[in-house]
This record gives C-alpha cells, sequence and structure tokens, in this order.
C-alpha cells in the first residue's frame, strides 16, 4: 500500500503530540543530509529515472530543506526541524518537505517591509535576488528551484501562510482558504 | 593547485558544510598562494551540487584568485548550480 506523504506532512508539525520517532522527522540538517543521501541511493538503485534527473532533484531537496533550518534556526514557530518523505506511485516520484518556522512572509518582510502579504513574500522569493539573511550575500536557492523545475518537466507546489506558488512551465500564484504556518513544498517528477 | 571536490562528499549541499569546506581550503590548500596562482577546481565524482555549498565555495573563491579554472563541470547538478551563481551571485568566472 502507497502512503500518502502529502498528506501526512500537512498534519505533521500541526498534531498535538508530534512523532519524533517518525521516520519522516529530521529534528537536525544533519539527519536530513543522510536521508537524503539515502534517498538519492534509493533512486539510484532503482533505475526509474534519469540520473541527471536524480542529482537535480536531491540538488532541489536539498535547497528547500536546508532553507528551513538556515531561514529558522533560532527563531522557530512550532517544533523545531522539518518533515521529509518521498514516494513512488504509478512510477511518479513525489518529494515532500514540511517545516513549522516562520515561513516566507515573516522572513522577507524583515529585509523589504514593502512586502505586504504572503503572496508578494512568495513573487519576491522566487524572482528577485534577496537574502532573507541579510547582511549575507545569497537568495540564489528559489530561483535554482524554479529553473530547474521548469527545465527538467518537474511540477513544484509550495505554500506559505495564506499564499500558495504553482510552478512547472509557468508560474502561478494564489490565495488560498487555510493558512499553513511555515513552509511546505511538494515536488512531482 | 588543484582542489579534488569529491574530497569534501559526492553529496555538497548546504551553507554550513560549503563554509566548513572553504575554511579547511584556506587552511590546508590554498594557504599561502598568491591571487595571481592558479587554482583548477575539479568537479569529478560530485554527484550533487546545489547553489548554498557552491556559493559558500566557488563564489569566495573566485573573489580571492584570479586565475580559477573549473574541471569535469559535466554533472547536471554543477551545470544548474554554475548557471544560477553565475545569474544570481557574485560568481564571475
Amino acid at each position: 500500500m502507497n502512503i500518502d506523504v502529502e498528506k501526512l506532512a500537512f498534519k505533521f508539525f500541526v498534531s498535538e503530540k508530534i512523532d519524533k520517532n517518525s521516520e519522516y522527522y529530521c529534528g537536525t540538517r544533519d539527519i536530513f543530509q543522510a536521508r537524503l543521501d539515502k534517498m538519492i541511493s534509493f533512486l539510484l538503485a532503482k533505475d526509474n529515472l534519469k540520473e541527471d534527473d536524480i542529482y537535480i532533484i536531491s540538488a532541489i531537496t536539498g535547497e528547500i530543506g536546508n532553507n528551513s533550518f538556515d531561514h529558522n534556526i533560532g527563531s522557530w514557530v512550532g517544533e523545531m526541524g522539518i518533515f521529509f518523505a518521498y514516494s513512488f506511485d504509478n512510477n511518479k516520484f513525489k518529494v515532500v518537505l514540511a517545516d513549522a518556522g516562520q515561513g516566507v512572509y515573516s522572513t522577507l518582510k524583515k529585509v523589504k517591509p514593502e512586502i505586504k502579504n504572503d503572496i508578494e513574500a512568495l513573487k519576491v522569493a522566487f524572482n528577485e535576488r534577496i537574502s532573507g539573511r541579510a547582511s549575507e550575500s545569497r537568495g540564489n536557492g528559489l530561483k535554482f528551484v524554479k529553473s530547474n523545475i521548469k527545465d527538467r518537466g518537474m511540477h513544484l507546489k509550495f505554500i506559505s501562510g495564506k499564499a500558495k506558488v504553482e510552478l512547472n512551465k509557468i508560474e502561478k500564484i494564489e490565495e488560498i482558504i487555510e493558512t499553513y504556518q511555515g513552509c511546505i513544498a511538494i515536488i512531482n517528477l | 593547485m588543484k582542489i579534488e571536490l569529491k574530497k569534501f562528499g559526492e553529496i555538497l549541499i548546504s551553507r554550513p558544510s560549503g563554509r566548513e569546506a572553504y575554511l579547511a581550503m584556506k587552511a590546508y590548500l590554498l594557504k599561502g598562494l598568491a591571487n595571481e596562482e592558479k587554482i583548477e577546481i575539479d568537479f569529478n565524482g560530485v554527484k550533487v551540487m546545489a547553489p548554498s555549498w557552491a556559493d559558500e565555495v566557488l563564489t569566495k573563491i573566485v573573489h580571492d584568485y584570479k586565475n580559477v579554472k573549473l574541471l569535469n563541470t559535466g554533472n547536471a547538478s554543477v551545470q544548474a548550480t554554475l548557471k544560477t551563481l553565475k545569474e544570481f551571485s557574485d560568481f564571475n568566472n
């Protein structure tokens, strides 16, 4: 039976008691890195995907997962750490990452106060050269994600607060009804 | 001087590990080298590279040294990362 990892991700950080023994919970960056290494070995051994696509989706996953740690260290709103899971269903590969951090809007409005809401924050995050950790020179990760999702024919759904971006060949950003505290990313290949 | 990135790992993705790699390079591999010295960075054996790691290493080396040559950059994630650094970071090589 295939587990619906997307559904699990949405529930994970809002549970009354978070399962810290879950195989999907990465409390620290080191645990995330180890599980990402395992995902790469799993995909290379499975031989269903092109090798180049495996390396690219792993780099995208690494960027998004590490962003959660980079931007929430010392400022987690909910439980520290990330949810990280992946699945194969009907030969479609899916990666899901989630955190209960500050979210994109809270992070970016500190360096660009004119950003007014979650939608504007996602537009800026995926399109402008900006770092949530000024004065450090950063801010290329989500541009890398966007470019490679488009070039490789993948699909990304990224939710933060009350906004959602859907990316493949085109980019669509819209308001959603339910708020998600932090960020959640679903990558399909 | 030739820097073999595979000696820092096959999966090079996070900023903290990139920062650590750069500090190790400065202490052990690049120490005492003049800024016009030829530096070869060899990507052979790297499976996954992400811009966060690369920005902490490559952008700084290219900033510090004038004669940097990149070798064996064929891996898809290496190519994609170099493209991103050229577009969004101060990486001019």
